[in-house]
């Protein structure tokens, strides 16, 4: 490891250069990385040292890609709008539940009551590999119009439109003129980068670069919130309910947001985030080209993160008195339900130890989680993360000054590792995406760590005061549920063989550096 | 694969189309794969392409889990641009050798991706490299590709794979049947449906071999040759598979135009099977006697149900070409419905088109054939369904939010994709299984009278 520290202007690509088609990838802009276990600690200084660097696995899960982690489904959500697919049949898919997944959301808590969600695919075949379909593109982009008549037309590419090399960018000028609707080209292709966080901000340059406006006022009560529907629904409404009391307005994009919300984001006066790693791209675009605030840390995910998020958004909109009212008013009602719950944990192992707690989690939850589990009284001595990169480099060493240390597994839903490090570990509670292969199988509890169409139900919220409570009360039910998992594990094979579970690395499979 | 030597595809449709309710052919191989237990798919592909089929052929097919080798538990190379310039044949190399150490299988089955047939990967020379090596270690190669056709067709290569580099000749079996045409996810109730036939077929003393929804993978894919007759559930899905078993083990096929459902066409299906086999027709009426007392005694209680609340409805269905049959012919030959408009949505060939036009108009006992439409496009099954009688809608979840607002009609999800309704045991094959269909859709309307 060099001895020389990177400084902050090292650490990241700062610059959004909205004259390129895209974003460079979160490998190129912040030294992002998927492969990593070990201490917190030493994975901070390997990052400021710059000597951190992505390695292989010699076995590997798929863990979705640029594309399909979870872009698909979140453009599907845009209101008066058609996303086309230039891809074959099967890169679409994900999006199939489009027209009633969403539905579950009540149009009493605000779901739109008419809304109609519309994708295609350019369908490419064996002909198309050879011959290219730039023709066939251009027919689905005036057949979305005449269809729809939407506001955006967004293409998604894939990763065989980026191989043959299709000029997306030569099919949209040249059909732009005869279309309504502004296309928006979105250069997502699977293979493009290891990272799925790339996606993201391969998203938002496309939304930076073709559908936000020059301001034509500032809205100074107007938050922009990018809020990703692995968030709940009821996240939003108790992100709207803090932020209505002192009267502002929150512009949530990207799902069920219409063209116009994206259009208008250059007009509020702060981009908040709920989770940073994803609001990142937006946040410094909107910046650096319309002058809109933003800060990243911390989200809205427990009491005193709460506090925060507030107070920042109270400086940036002069509103810093009423924001202290609401804080004062909010901990009167929440803070002894919080006290009831840190009672219940501390109590729970009846021997004075803690519950013990391991998530996986986006590194952005990562951020506000782990000082979460800390307020409700768990432990929370490792962690997973989907990846890691310089975006959160300075946060993760301000929370290691807070928390002390602990152990990372950083991996994108490699389910082989997640469940060697749950076997190790063998936590309280054991948090992961619902989709994680068969790492629900243990005896003791597991629970999910977010919803994955926006659940309705308050009992689901996770941000802000209610969200504070409500999650810790999930978590204390998941600690008494165990039936499923437990008869699982005895009835059912194993992924995998023995030898596995008894080796003590869950990175076993990481390949020799050459 | 490389892309010079293009796979035989059925999928004919070549322009855009909007939320097809099949995936690529990758999809259908994969979910073959992990829909027969014991197999172990390894995907040589970008690494989006499993997780992708989780959300697209999995949660479409019933909210199903991906199991013990799908979604984020399946092996897949990932790969990227570094990949795309030198090649992903090594990365693939250490993937069959970590995955073949460390997960529990019976049969390896690599299935390519767009980005090695678009890259020109030799799968095959990496696969033959380890066989080499490692013998003892039943390992595949389905050899397609994500824009190599639909999930259907993807259903027919991994079964090519399986009868070009794992079977061998092997003596007649008496008795013993494969039963082909049912697409793991693709046909929703995929995992019923073979349990009810496989029981089916020995309560007539044969043997059946099913394949999907089993276990003992390896040895049910060996015994393929040995069966004496090839049953195909479908009109045209797994017929070149059956065609190809004809050619290279004599195995003659029979097929029918999906799964039966209910009574008539359940003993249709067993005579026709019986005849064929040489069962005594004794034990064939024997059973068709038993069953259907029961069935049609059971029919009788949904009598005043039926009569007070929409007694001789219209309706209308959109499913893939098997289900589509089945369904239209139960609710019209036995329970009196009438067929408005039913659209096929699996792309079928068109030889097999004129079979199922045949099933839908002179196979029914009743005049009111349906308007029969080929279509694929969400948009354009949508524009079709408006202004028309129907009281039903049998269809995919993708119509659940707009049957009762826009056709005013209630809705019932009986073909892919079914985001609304988790499928595990549940279906409609078999003497009992019209009744259950009868179940799901009056329970649509009944309630108090």
């Amino acid at each position: 490891m060099s001895g020389t520290e990177l400084t902050e202007n090292e650490l990241i690509e700062d610059r959004i250069d909205l004259s390129r088609a895209t974003c460079p990838n979160r490998e190129q802009r912040a030294n992002g990385i998927n492969v990593w276990y070990g201490k917190a600690s030493d994975l901070a200084k390997e990052a400021r040292s710059g000597c951190l660097r992505q390695r292989e696995r010699n076995f590997q899960q798929s863990s979705g890609c640029v594309l399909n982690f979870y872009l698909s489904v979140r453009i599907g959500t845009i209101r008066d709008a058609v996303a086309i697919y230039h891809a074959p049949v099967g890169c679409s898919s994900a999006a199939l539940g489009y027209r009633e997944l969403y539905r579950h959301v009540p149009v009493e808590l605000g779901r739109p009551a008419n809304y109609d969600l519309h994708w295609m695919t350019t369908n490419l075949g064996e002909r198309d590999v050879v011959y290219g379909a730039g023709e066939k593109l251009r027919e689905a982009i005036k057949e979305a119009e005449r269809r729809y008549n939407p506001k955006a037309i967004f293409i998604l590419t894939s990763c065989t439109s980026g191989i043959i090399g299709e000029d997306i960018e030569g099919v949209v000028s040249q059909v732009q003129p005869e279309i309504k609707a502004t296309i928006v080209p979105i250069h997502c292709e699977g293979s493009r980068s290891k990272l799925v966080q790339t996606g993201y901000d391969a998203f938002w340059h496309a939304v930076l670069k073709y559908l936000v406006k020059k301001p034509e006022k500032k809205q100074k009560d107007l938050i922009n919130v990018a809020s990703m529907l692995s968030y709940t629904w009821q996240d939003r409404l108790e992100i709207k309910r803090l932020l209505g009391k002192v009267g502002l307005r929150v512009n949530f994009i990207p799902e069920f947001a219409s063209v116009e919300q994206f259009e208008q984001l250059s007009e509020a006066a702060v981009t908040a985030p709920l989770c940073p790693t994803y609001t990142d791209y937006l946040a410094r675009g909107l910046k650096q080209e319309y002058g809109v605030p933003y800060f990243l840390y911390p989200s809205p995910m427990g009491v005193a993160h709460t506090d925060e998020w507030l107070r920042e958004i109270g400086r940036h909109t002069g509103k810093e008195r009423e924001i202290e009212a609401l804080i004062k008013e909010e901990h009167e009602k929440w803070l002894p339900k919080l006290k009831a719950i840190r009672q219940e944990f501390e109590n729970f192992k009846g021997n004075g130890e803690k519950v013990e707690v391991l998530g996986a989690l986006g590194q952005g939850r990562l951020l506000a989680q782990v000082p979460y589990f800390d307020e409700i009284g768990l432990k929370s001595s490792a962690a997973m993360c989907q990846d890691f990169d310089n975006l959160i480099l300075k946060d993760l060493e301000k929370l290691l000054a807070q928390m002390g240390d602990f152990d990372i597994l950083v991996n994108t839903f490699q389910a082989a590792e997640q469940t060697h490090i749950t076997n190790h570990r063998n936590p309280d509670i054991a948090m992961t995406c619902p989709f994680q292969g068969g790492a629900f199988k243990r005896d003791k509890g597991v629970t999910r760590v977010h919803a994955l169409r926006s659940d309705a139900h308050p009992w689901s919220t996770q941000s802000g005061y209610t969200g504070a409570i409500a999650f810790g009360n999930f978590l204390l039910q998941s600690l008494k549920s165990h039936s499923y998992q437990r008869t699982m594990k005895e009835k059912t094979l194993s992924t995998y063989k023995d030898w596995w579970y008894k080796q003590p690395n869950s990175l076993y499979y990481l390949k020799a550096e050459e | 694969m490389g892309i010079s030597e293009p796979l035989e595809t059925n999928n004919v449709i070549s322009g855009a189309i909007e939320a097809p309710r099949y995936s690529c052919a990758l999809a259908g191989a994969y979910s073959t794969a992990v829909g027969i237990f014991g197999v172990v798919p390894i995907l040589h592909s970008g690494a989006g392409c499993g997780i992708g089929q989780l959300f697209g052929q999995f949660y479409g097919g019933g909210q199903n889990a991906g199991g013990p080798y799908g979604g984020t538990s399946t092996p897949c190379s990932s790969l990227v641009e570094e990949h795309v310039i030198f090649g992903g044949e090594k990365k693939l190399e250490a993937l069959i050798e970590s995955t073949v150490e460390l997960v529990n299988g019976e049969v390896f089955a690599v299935i390519s991706g767009c980005v090695p047939s678009l890259i020109g990967d030799d799968v095959g020379a990496v696969i033959r490299r380890y066989k080499e090596k490692n013998p003892e270690v039943p390992i595949i190669h389905v050899n397609t590709s994500g824009f190599a056709g639909t999930s259907y067709d993807g259903y027919e290569y991994f079964f090519d794979a399986v009868i070009d580099q794992l079977l061998e000749k092997a003596p007649k079996e008496k008795g013993l049947v494969n039963v082909f045409g049912i697409v793991p996810s693709q046909h929703i109730f995929w995992k019923g449906e073979a349990r009810e036939i496989k029981t089916l077929l020995e309560k007539i003393g044969l043997k059946a071999n099913l394949i999907v929804g089993e276990f003992e993978a390896l040895e049910n894919l060996k015994k393929i040759p040995a069966a004496e007759y090839n049953i195909v559930l479908s009109s045209w899905i797994g017929h070149k598979t059956a065609e190809k078993l004809e050619e290279k083990f004599d195995t003659p096929y029979i097929s029918f135009p999906g799964v039966p459902i209910g009574p008539k066409q359940t003993s249709e299906f067993l005579r026709v099977i019986g005849e064929r086999l040489d069962v005594s027709a004794d034990v064939i009426e024997d059973l068709i006697a038993r069953e259907e007392k029961r069935a049609y005694r059971f029919a009788e209680f949904v009598g005043d149900i039926l009569l007070i609340t929409r007694p001789h409805p219209y309706f209308a269905v959109v499913a893939d070409s098997n289900s589509a049959v089945s369904i239209t012919k139960y609710l019209a030959n036995e329970m009196g419905y009438l067929p408005d408009i039913v659209q096929i949505t699996d792309n079928p060939p068109e030889e097999a088109r004129k079979l199922i036009n045949e099933e839908l108009t002179t196979d029914l006992e009743t005049p009111a054939w349906p308007e029969i439409i080929y279509e694929v496009d969400a948009y354009r099954i949508r524009e079709n369904l408006k202004d028309r009688n129907f009281l039903f809608l049998l269809a995919s979840s993708l119509e659940t939010p707009i049957s009762g607002p826009e056709f005013n009609a209630l809705h019932l999800t009986v073909s892919f994709p079914s985001y609304n309704r988790v499928i595990l045991e549940h279906n409609y094959a078999g003497f009992s299984g019209g009744l259950t269909l009868v179940e799901d859709v009056m329970s649509t309307y009944a309630g108090p009278l």
